[in-house]
């Protein structure tokens, strides 16, 4: 125990000796010192040390490797924003304040609460409802109809019907026995997925298809009507390539995003040349031009940080996900209940999805759908929606811990 | 509730999900690899136009070692001779990306990262980021001295047709890469390397093609009557001299340029066998040079015979390149097979060489005893032809004049032509010559044509 607690004081100390020196190159970047800059890094490495300190002692049993992995994307994701624009940098440091307040929320009720029971009835229609009003109400950004205005605030409704999907699906797995007991998740999933692609919201409809389909495999364990689901989304995948002409442009542009370099390719073209540009190392923080890359700030991130970090740090950004799901996937399998089983590992697919999507789109792996990159991206809905799905995770995974310390006072003995 | 646990299958999943980011991360390394280089040079970097990264850039040479452009500091300077910068912009560019020049083209050795990966490594590790110092193939002096002789706009390009070396390339009008930007001026234009992205219709130049064809398909005996001019499918095509050329055979019609004669044999050829050897002469092809940016050269035979005899003289929707109307003399000179242009010669990192030229071909685009009739009749055309003004002392020299027609505001001008070789193993020079509007090709493209092959071979070239 101590030995792994020196190990995490060297992590943290190393993140945040990072993000110090970031913050004192970016303060330096017009020439004079910019106090204000450099304060704002020194503020987010404080938030930093606080909440990873006061987290761990409060809840004794948070999975450390989680929480640690979300503060090194995030601190990437407040260097790039800064580098890019310090007033987009400072709300998204809000955005991450507001999202750890979340977080302990989630955690807090998961820990505490059942599987919702009828609740999940009021989640389902509340979840239908935002898309739906969504879809009537929202203007028009990107090509997609997925963002709604209130007051002062735009929103994203899509990102926390995620919560709610999560939640529904862990509990209609976990409580039917019987497979024809499932319709009211069923239809509820297809009227998501639809609601989604007719809102032109692609890539969350991507993210909420794949996500029912990967935890209904895993929940349910039938392999046969697994694959007769993927089927039926392959084949409206199909049709909507027919259908629509926005997703015939993503094919072709994915294909050769060259060939339509002057309208819809420039993007893809732009993060290509960024990637390239920046090689293995990297041209340094400051040294690229990643403002060259449209909506660089959110999408385009991954982009970003590896024309001025090196396709080195793309890598280790890659594998901090793959840990992260590690992670996720271990703390699903020791779960006690199945509802949080299915919800730990619903949440972790999520997450693992949507980073795979987005960071496959940019390097030209698969054709680009525009989602945001988990705890990266620049966006309050996003950054919030994350943060309460790593709330969820981290729920769980307390729980699990109080579970094994009971066992084991059980057993006469102690957990350290 | 269900019994089984949903533990196995999530150890399956995480394979898979393992497996995906592996692939992630491998794609991700593999493309940089593998095409880094390349999207990194694409003019569509705006990276390389930033001038903060100027510091670092190596410089551009002619093939004498003249300086073409250099970094003062984070400065660009272009070569000092004001005459030899305009003469030679296009062929250089700039660093404001306005042109698509060396500049852009060999970025990748200016900035050096033609590098590998290991040697990239090594370079950031030493702190030593120059780029390395690109020699071009062509003779700067040589291209000053077209440009002063240049009275209209339009483009001169001269290369070695054994190796593909571009000795002298010239689009008019220039601009100067040290006044950028001038944008307003010429409304943009002067940008434009007409060599290689103008698209002029060939005129008279495409009777080579159309020879060839005839040669090809053994129509070689055809005689027809010129009086001067034909109807043909309700389009009236005429010759401009009064009354006609007369009986004419293939050898006598390709030297006195006629018109009539050659929209007859395009017709008598038919579009199929007419598309099918403009299409080897490589008209409707993308080129895909590995240093050489050209826009592709387009020929349609038309839905009528009056079409098919318009494309047969060069016009309709005929639309070629200097360059590539350069290349067609060139191939013709080299017994059928035409060779690629390069500009890049040589790229040196701190005087060590690190490129090597390998002069390439593009295809075999005529058979050697069609070649050889092509010779014999451009060399006619020389002697005793449309082109006698290009017949030099020096060398034997062979082409083919044009005037192709064009509307420029409801008024119908010329374009002046000449493309040619020069028939001689220690000369091997291949040259395209258009002069915008300025009238008959053997008035005016010739005589400049036949100046610069004389220049070039008093060089040595």
């Amino acid at each position: 125990m101590i030995i792994r607690r020196y190990g995490v004081a060297i992590l943290l100390a190393f993140m945040i000796l990072f993000l110090l020196s970031a913050f004192l190159l970016l303060s330096f970047r017009e020439g004079a010192f910019d106090s204000a800059i450099m304060l704002s890094g020194t503020v987010f490495a404080a938030f930093v040390l606080v909440q990873y300190n006061v987290l761990a002692a409060v809840f004794r049993h948070l999975d450390r490797f989680v929480l640690l992995i979300t503060d090194f994307l995030q601190i990437f994701s407040i260097i790039m924003l800064y580098r890019l624009d310090p007033a987009t940098g400072q709300k998204q440091f809000i955005w991450i304040l507001v999202g750890t307040v979340l977080m302990v929320i989630a955690l807090v009720v998961i820990r505490r609460a059942g599987n919702f029971g009828r609740w999940n009835t009021l989640f389902m229609v509340l979840a239908v409802g935002m898309l739906g009003i969504t879809l009537v109400l929202a203007q028009r950004t990107h090509g997609a109809r997925n963002w709604l205005t209130i007051g002062p605030f735009t929103f994203q409704p899509s990102e926390f019907a995620k919560i709610l999907f999560l939640i529904v699906t862990a509990y209609y797995l976990s409580t039917r026995q019987r497979k024809r007991d499932l319709w009211p998740y069923f239809l509820f999933t297809i009227l998501c997925v639809l609601l989604l692609v007719a809102a032109r919201d692609l890539g969350a409809a991507l993210l909420f298809a794949g996500t029912f389909l990967i935890v209904f495999y895993v929940g349910t364990g039938s392999l046969w009507i697994t694959l007769g689901a993927i089927g039926a989304f392959a084949g409206g995948a199909v049709a909507s390539y027919y259908i629509f002409g926005h997703v015939r442009t993503r094919v072709q542009v994915w294909q050769d995003p060259w060939a339509n370099y002057n309208d819809s390719g420039y993007q893809i073209v732009q993060g290509l040349l960024a990637i390239a540009s920046g090689g293995l190392l990297g041209t340094g923080l400051g040294n690229g031009m990643p403002q060259s890359i449209p909506v660089a700030e959110s999408d385009y991130m991954f982009a970003a940080l590896c024309e001025e970090f090196g396709i080195i740090v793309g890598v280790a950004v890659i594998g901090f996900y793959l840990l992260f799901i590690v992670r996720g996937v271990l703390i699903a399998m020791d779960a006690r209940t199945k509802f949080s089983k299915l919800l730990v590992f619903g949440a972790t697919c999520l997450l693992a999805l949507q980073s795979f999507i987005i960071i496959g789109g940019v390097i030209k792996l698969i054709p680009l759908t525009g989602i945001t990159m988990p705890f990266v991206s620049y966006g309050g809905s996003s950054m919030l929606s994350s943060m309460m799905v790593l709330g969820i995770i981290e729920g769980v995974a307390v729980k699990n811990g109080e579970y094994d310390e009971a066992e084991i006072t059980e057993m006469g003995g102690e957990l350290q | 509730m269900n019994t089984k646990s949903p533990n196995r299958p999530m150890k399956g999943m995480l394979v898979i999900f393992s497996a995906l980011f592996v692939l992630l991360a491998s794609y991700l390394f593999y493309s940089t690899v593998t095409y880094g280089e390349e999207w990194f040079s694409s003019p569509y970097n705006p990276r390389i136009s930033a001038a903060r990264k100027v510091a670092d850039a190596g410089s551009i040479y002619d093939r004498n070692g003249i300086p073409l452009a250099w970094s003062v500091g984070s400065e660009r300077r272009y070569a000092e001779n004001p005459e030899m910068r305009r003469a030679v912009c296009h062929v250089v560019g700039d660093v404001y990306g306005k042109s698509m020049g060396a500049e852009a083209f060999y970025a990748r050795y200016l900035y050096g990262y033609d590098q590998g990966l290991i040697d990239r490594f090594v370079t950031a590790f030493e702190g030593d980021e120059k780029g390395g110092d690109v020699y071009l193939t062509i003779d700067a002096r040589l291209c000053e001295y077209i440009y002063e002789r240049m009275e209209y706009n339009g483009a001169v390009v001269l290369m070695n047709y054994e190796t593909g070396e571009v000795l002298a390339l010239v689009s008019n009008p220039t601009f100067d890469p040290e006044a950028i930007p001038d944008e307003n001026e010429e409304g943009g234009s002067q940008y434009l390397n007409r060599a290689t992205q103008g698209r002029y219709p060939p005129g008279s130049t495409m009777k080579i093609a159309t020879a060839a064809c005839a040669i090809q398909n053994g129509l070689t005996n055809a005689v027809y009557n010129c009086p001067g001019e034909i109807v043909i499918a309700g389009q009236r095509i005429t010759c401009p001299r009064d009354g006609g050329h007369g009986e004419e055979d293939l050898t006598g019609a390709f030297e006195d340029s006629c018109n009539v004669y050659f929209a007859q044999l395009a017709v008598a050829l038919g579009a199929d066998r007419m598309k099918q050897t403009a299409d080897a002469f490589q008209f409707n092809h993308e080129w895909h040079f590995a240093d050489f940016a050209m826009l592709e050269s387009s020929y349609s035979p038309g839905n009528n015979d009056g079409d098919l005899a318009w494309s047969g003289i060069g016009q309709y929707k005929d639309l070629i390149t200097p360059t590539h109307d350069m290349l067609i003399a060139a191939a013709v000179a080299r017994q059928g097979i035409m060779p690629e242009p390069q500009t890049l010669l040589d790229v040196r990192y701190g005087g060590r060489s690190a490129y090597t030229y390998t002069p390439q071909t593009v295809a075999t685009v005529t058979d050697p005893v069609t070649a050889a009739s092509l010779q014999t009749m451009m060399r006619a055309t020389v002697v005793e032809g449309t082109a006698t003004s290009a017949d030099i002392g020096a060398a034997a020299v062979s082409g083919k004049t044009g005037t192709a027609e064009y509307t420029d505001n409801g008024e119908i001008r010329n374009h002046s032509w000449f493309v040619g070789f020069s028939q001689d193993a220690g000369h091997p020079l291949a040259i395209g010559v258009i002069l915008e509007g300025a009238g008959f090709g053997s008035r005016y493209a010739t005589p400049l044509a036949a100046s610069v092959l004389d220049h070039a071979i008093e060089l040595g070239y």
